[in-house]
């Protein structure tokens, strides 16, 4: 099946919507500026904030003023309305319309404006009713009232693309016949000061790929992209703008916040999107990196990079310097800013760049009237989840490769799955952890040392996977994918009380780094030296059946042999205290479930 | 100097969560990271330096200045000595 690409919709730092993206990116204009609507007091960090308040952003969607909406909503209600006006869907009810959403930070700009009232009053508690990554997209999904199903991925700074890996499967297993994929993320104090806390924030403007480069900047957006088979856009008579031709996660399973030396879980990424594209590495004709403008990505990247391409390496750059680092968001605002380039016929500067860097590859600064016919664009994030897809404005014969070729038949039959006999999905273990008590058995598994900065959360989780992939007699999985409401509370929560009593100060890069959810099943990873596909769902109370779903794919299609499924959520006394009054009640303190699936067929 | 030695001792193994060591179990020449000594990681350098600045009102800019400063407690002890502000 050819994955269409026939709508886009974009809002960062640079433009609000794709033309004005087009023109800043031709003009070479940054967004990046000092701080003008987040409330931090570090306003020596430059940001790539959109250039709209909160109150602009509500009048140009008609949301009354009143209501307190999460940036991170706003943005994604914008980028989604653009993107469903640009492929034309008017709500045709009979199409089954699947929204998937990355973020990570979700409505915490609005959780930490109220964290120390909603102690004690009850005026603002309902803010957490849209604190989670999950309730944020039905959020989005709500203004619109076109979606038969909506789903959230938070793998840190690869949501988005991997939001996108994952509408391009379920429109291949038909479970959906348009897809709305991308992310979403607001700069948040609480992420701001996590990143400085790791001592990764550049006080001037970031510089990918050079040798002084310091750190990146952060920013926010979004972007969504609509997909559909191409034989679906035919039928509708809408324009395919590009395809998804090629898409790869892998992981790099080799430390929670930094990239490995040799790139590993890069080049593996950039490796399977390419060969589900069918192109040869000569084929690319322009790199979107990663490119954070950290010491570590960008040395790392360029490791990857050159294990990918050798000596042809194609024009490449980071747009980071433009838009900030978008964290969630980037992905798919990098999906669109490389369509953008593929429709105009240029390829997008480098900002910042000077100097090359020591073993580092060597941006292009830009430049007008260069085809593009295949671009390849990177998105990595903390715990190593990384993914790379390929986009290509046509889809040509000669790169079909097995995969895509089944889609040539009238069948309605899932592409991947047609040829295979019937799958046996078969569960080979199960094991719950649901009382603290349990979680002294982490022991016989990690040494203290290794142990020691894991909360009560990323302890249960890697003790039920453990235990589970022991009793089922395997040392290292062919995925693992993740399911958590809320992720690690416990240490969210401390980061919040520790900015509430000691203010922005230097704070605890403990805390921040399991503070996102990806954490648990990067940490699962790592212990496993699991380099295979690793993902994680968001999406309340649904996120194991979620998780479940993505296995019974993955296995079905026979990409894997065996899946380690889990789904993990904890909480505090605080947030019980909190959910209590707003009625929720009996909520445990920890809930750990692991499952190992194999298809025995 | 002894007794900053062996309040940095405690210090470490608050802010690190060392909780099963206890401060005699540190040797203070050995190095604190690398597979050689105690084993910490760059996180934990990153933890140093946020217990650098509030216990010792000693900022570093970053965790290159770190490295030659948290070789081992006795160099941290050398530096803080020299340098802190409270």
């Amino acid at each position: 099946m050819n994955i269409a690409v026939t709508g886009e919709g974009i809002i960062c730092a640079i433009g609000t919507d794709k033309s004005s993206v087009l023109e800043s990116l031709r003009r070479k204009e940054t967004g990046i500026a000092t701080m003008r609507y987040l409330r931090s007091q570090h306003h020596e960090l430059p940001v790539g904030e959109v250039k709209l308040s909160d109150d602009e952003m509500k009048s140009l969607l008609g949301i009354d003023p009143s209501l307190e909406v999460s940036r991170t909503s706003l943005m994604g209600m914008s980028a989604v309305r653009q993107a469903l006006d640009d492929a034309q869907i008017k709500g045709q009810l009979s199409d089954r319309i699947v929204f998937i959403s990355g973020t990570t930070v979700a409505g915490m700009d609005v959780t930490e404006r109220h964290f120390t009232e909603i102690r004690t009053l009850d005026d603002h508690l309902s803010c957490l009713d849209y604190h989670n990554c999950g309730d944020n997209t039905r959020q989005i999904a709500d203004h619109f009232g076109c979606f038969s199903e909506y789903t959230t991925v938070s793998t840190a700074c690869s949501s988005a693309a991997n939001a996108l890996l994952l509408g391009a499967e379920m429109l291949k297993a038909g479970e959906a016949d348009i897809v709305v994929a991308g992310g979403t993320e607001a700069l948040s104090v609480f992420h701001l000061n996590g990143f400085n806390s790791l001592m990764i924030l550049d006080k001037q403007q970031c510089r990918p790929f050079d040798e002084t480069r310091a750190g990146l900047n952060l920013g926010e957006g979004a972007a969504y992209v609509v997909l559909e088979s191409e034989e679906h856009a035919r039928q509708r008579q809408a324009s395919v703008h590009a395809y998804l031709t090629g898409y790869g996660n892998a992981c790099d399973a080799f430390h929670q916040t930094a990239s490995s030396e040799n790139g590993e879980g890069a080049y593996l990424a950039m490796q399977q999107a390419l060969t589900m594209a069918g192109l040869k590495p000569t084929d690319i004709d322009y790199v979107n990196a990663h490119g954070t403008g950290t010491p570590n990505n960008d040395l790392s990247e360029s490791v990857a990079l050159r294990r990918v391409f050798g000596e042809q390496m194609p024009p490449v750059s980071s747009t980071k310097g433009f838009t900030g680092h978008t964290t969630s968001a980037s992905g798919s605002i990098e999906a669109v800013i490389c369509l953008l380039a593929m429709h105009h016929g240029f390829l997008p500067a480098n900002l910042g760049w000077k100097q090359p860097m020591a073993d580092g590859i060597l941006p292009t600064q830009g430049e007008d009237n260069r085809p593009l016919h295949h671009v390849l664009c990177n998105s990595f994030g903390f715990g190593g989840n990384d993914s790379s897809i390929v986009l290509s404005r046509n889809v040509e014969c000669g790169m079909w490769n097995e995969n895509t070729h089944a889609s040539d038949s009238a069948s309605d039959l899932p592409h991947s799955t047609k040829h295979l006999p019937p799958s046996t999905i078969t569960e080979l273990a199960r094991v719950e952890i649901t009382s603290e008590d349990e979680l002294s058995e982490i022991r016989d598994f990690v040494k203290p040392l290794e142990a020691r900065r894991m909360g009560k959360l990323m302890k249960a989780s890697l003790l039920s996977s453990l235990k589970a992939l022991r009793q089922a007699g395997i040392d290292c999985p062919d995925a693992i994918i993740t399911g958590t409401s809320l992720g690690c509370w416990e240490n969210t929560e401390a980061l919040l009380i520790q900015i509430e009593q000691e203010g922005e100060v230097m704070l605890s890069p403990t805390y921040f780094m399991q503070s996102t959810h990806n954490t648990i099943g990067s940490n699962i990873a790592i212990r496993t030296h699991c380099h295979g596909y690793n993902i994680t769902y968001t999406q309340g109370d649904d996120s194991l059946e979620w998780a479940l779903r993505d296995a019974r794919r993955l296995l079905q299609s026979g990409h894997c042999k065996t899946v380690l499924v889990g789904c993990h959520d904890e909480t505090t006394p605080l947030y019980r205290s909190l959910m209590e009054r707003l009625g929720v009640t009996d909520l445990p303190s920890i809930h750990s479930i692991a499952i190992v699936l194999t298809n025995k067929s | 100097m002894d007794e900053l030695i062996l309040e940095l001792k405690q210090q470490i193994i608050e802010a690190l969560n060392l909780e099963e060591m206890t401060p005699d179990e540190i040797d203070t020449d050995a190095p604190l990271f690398g597979n050689d000594g105690l084993g910490l990681d760059s996180i934990d350098a990153l933890e140093l330096i946020v217990l650098m600045e509030k216990r010792y009102g000693i900022k570093l800019a970053s965790p290159t200045e770190g490295k030659a400063i948290f070789q081992s407690v006795k160099t941290i002890a050398e530096y803080v000595n020299q340098n802190r502000k409270k």
